[in-house]
């Protein structure tokens, strides 16, 4: 048989399969009785077939090119990923998330980087002695200005239906300073220099803040506190996530370095996965309970709450219990 | 992430040709492999503007939509302008993802230029892959150019991405892959829809006279079939003195070879032999013609391909 006689054989099938395929292309293949299915099958089998006999046909250059583009385009269509799965996503956040933050070494040296320069940074700011004018250099005069006059009342004055845009505000920006931080972590020094900057300023801004000459810190404290757990977390937990993909490239325990940023970068999913929620329950809180009028003590109790609520979270659900990741 | 350390074999086994077509060879669990064109940057940089140019479209619509509620009063006007906030905020992280998850693999813009996503392997991508390639869209975008190098007085923080990043990624990838194609193991393939060429109709009846006279002995090998159909679909393209010069360092020895005249048209006797070859077969010729099938072993003989047998039952 001559090609000519076996395309114009060949042809219809193409065809039926080519109009199949733009059909569940468009429409999706859930609404497709299932003979039709089954068809759409059989017919990409038999063009997996021709294609791989085209050698042996001697197809023409251009045929073979149009049953290469015909087995991708079916290929897609019978091939599909699946993503809303909830339930994975469950296990992610609560089992995989924790027992990576437990055992991750970079979240941990990054928690130690963030806490211990934040601290640093509050006793100098809080301390005129040990190294004058230290705020001013850190938070500049303006920044320091803008803070007083923000706070010079107490944080009940605002507008209650301002509370929503504020919230939004919140989740969009401070999400946004977590992921570049994640993201910018794999080159190390930017994500580092993002942390480093980060816990400087706040530190100085509590420092400062704690000095008995600000009259101004009583009314700041009242509005941080609340948030604050969650808040602090997330930006740690962001950092540590990205410093991970960053050292992935340097250590690379065996792997090819592409290879172990990849792994790294699946591990890393879970840790910002979690950073997010964190970020959104912040912004929450400091759009809703942080300026409202309720008493200091039950904003100091919302973050009593919420740290026992990370503590169970990291500890009790992060605590090494075997499985895949024991022997990493 | 797919299965971790083999399936990218698949990808970087490629044989000179393929590097020079940027194509990739993928197997299937039909156990064939085909080919996909890969994108490169600039193919791709079209369909990533598209996609910005519809997350603007939305969020300028919507914001004229939540201006025109929020006459309603502030109390109202709030809770809208936090949904907004919150979805542009997922826009600007998340558009892709979620187009790349729920349309297998494409976003609007790669739909319109016929893009599609999949891991190196040829497979779908999953849900993290999407998230991950996503994400890293920040690093490709970079470094940022301060506007203030061509406006004065504009604030330092103004910046265009550049986008260096991700093209230097895609030029030292032999899949053109960026940086965040390198995190989440994935390539961007351009998805054709190729029409069928068939073969072609010669109107020169004596092509068809020709051919007889071709030694039924001869023996057309599989490079030498490529070869014709390839310069038979292109010839119409050629002005006749064209045709003769391509033609001729094919067909000279040809003439010599069958004994023919030495003034046989040299586009004419390969037609004539596109024609034995591909369309008519000879008179005495039955069924299968084994000459067809090359070097290929005499298994392969049935025309009926194996698994295509089932169809003939279905419907």
């Amino acid at each position: 048989m001559k090609v000519a006689a076996l395309l114009a054989e060949r042809q219809v099938r193409w065809t039926e399969l080519e109009m199949l395929c733009a059909r569940i292309e468009s429409t999706g293949s859930s609404g497709l009785p299932p003979e039709t299915l089954t068809r759409f099958a059989t017919l990409y089998r038999a063009v997996c077939a021709d294609l791989a006999l085209a050698d042996a046909y001697q197809l023409p250059p251009g045929t073979v090119h149009y049953l290469h583009a015909l087995v991708g385009r079916c290929h897609n269509q019978l091939y599909r990923g699946k993503f809303f799965d909830f339930e994975a996503w469950g296990r992610v956040l609560l089992i995989d998330a924790p027992q990576t933050v437990f055992n991750d070494r970079c979240v941990q040296l990054v928690f130690v980087l963030f806490w211990g320069v934040f601290l640093l940074s509050a006793y100098l700011a809080a301390t005129p002695s040990a190294w004058p004018q230290y705020a001013e250099e850190a938070i500049t005069r303006e920044q320091i200005t803008t803070l007083e006059t923000n706070f010079k009342n107490p944080p009940h004055g605002r507008d209650p239906s301002e509370n929503y845009v504020m919230a939004g505000y919140y989740i969009q920006h401070n999400t946004s300073i977590g992921l570049q931080c994640f993201v910018t972590g794999l080159f190390i020094v930017p994500g580092l220099g993002t942390l480093v900057f980060n816990a400087s300023f706040l530190g100085a801004c509590f420092g400062y803040m704690a000095r008995p000459d600000v009259p101004e810190g009583i009314n700041f404290y009242e509005f941080v506190t609340a948030h604050g757990p969650f808040e602090l977390t997330a930006i740690v937990l962001s950092a540590g996530a990205g410093l991970r993909l960053g050292i992935s490239v340097l250590f690379t325990r065996g792997w090819t370095r592409l290879s172990s940023l990849q792994l790294a970068a699946q591990d890393a999913m879970p840790v910002m996965g979690s950073a997010m929620v964190l970020f959104f329950l912040a912004a929450l809180v400091e759009g809703f309970v942080s300026p409202s009028n309720l008493p200091y003590a039950a904003k100091a109790t919302v973050a009593i709450l919420s740290s026992l609520l990370l503590l169970i979270y990291f500890v009790v659900l992060g605590f090494p219990r075997g499985g895949i990741r024991a022997t990493r | 992430m797919a299965p971790r350390s083999d399936t990218r074999q698949s990808g970087t086994h490629q044989s000179g040709t393929e590097e020079l077509d940027a194509t990739i060879r993928i197997a299937t669990p039909e156990n064939i492999a085909f080919q996909y064109q890969l994108a490169g940057p600039f193919r791709r940089l079209p369909a990533f503007l598209i996609d910005l140019a519809i997350r603007m479209g939305v969020l300028f619509l919507m914001a004229m939509v939540v201006g025109m509620l929020g006459l309603l009063g502030p109390n109202v006007a709030s809770p809208i302008w936090m949904v907004f906030i919150i979805i542009y905020f997922g826009l600007e992280w998340f558009y892709g993802t979620l187009f790349e998850a729920l349309w297998n693999g494409q976003t609007p813009g790669k739909w319109l230029l016929g893009l599609r996503v999949l891991t190196t392997s040829g497979q779908p991508i999953n849900g993290l892959q999407a998230v991950v390639r996503n994400l890293f869209r920040l690093l490709d975008l970079m470094p940022p150019l301060p506007l203030a190098a061509f406006i004065a007085g504009a604030p330092i923080v103004a910046t265009l991405p550049t986008g260096l990043v991700g093209l230097m990624s895609c030029l030292m990838s032999p899949r053109y892959q960026r940086l965040g194609d390198w995190l989440s193991d994935t390539i961007v393939v351009i998805e054709e829809k190729a029409w069928l060429p068939g073969t072609v109709k010669l109107e020169d009846q004596r092509a068809a006279q020709l051919a007889t006279y071709i030694p039924p002995t001869f023996v057309v090998n599989r490079t030498l079939a490529q070869a014709l159909a390839t310069y038979v679909e292109r010839r119409p393209y050629f002005s006749l003195a064209r045709r003769r010069e391509i033609a001729k360092h094919l067909a000279e020895p040809l003439v010599a070879k069958f004994g023919f005249p030495a003034d046989t048209g040299y586009d004419l006797l390969l037609c004539a032999l596109y024609h034995r070859t591909f369309i008519e077969a000879q008179p005495g010729e039955v069924g299968g013609d084994h000459r067809a099938f090359g070097s290929q072993p005499q298994a392969y003989g049935s025309i009926q391909p194996p698994q295509a047998e089932g169809i003939y039952f279905v419907k």
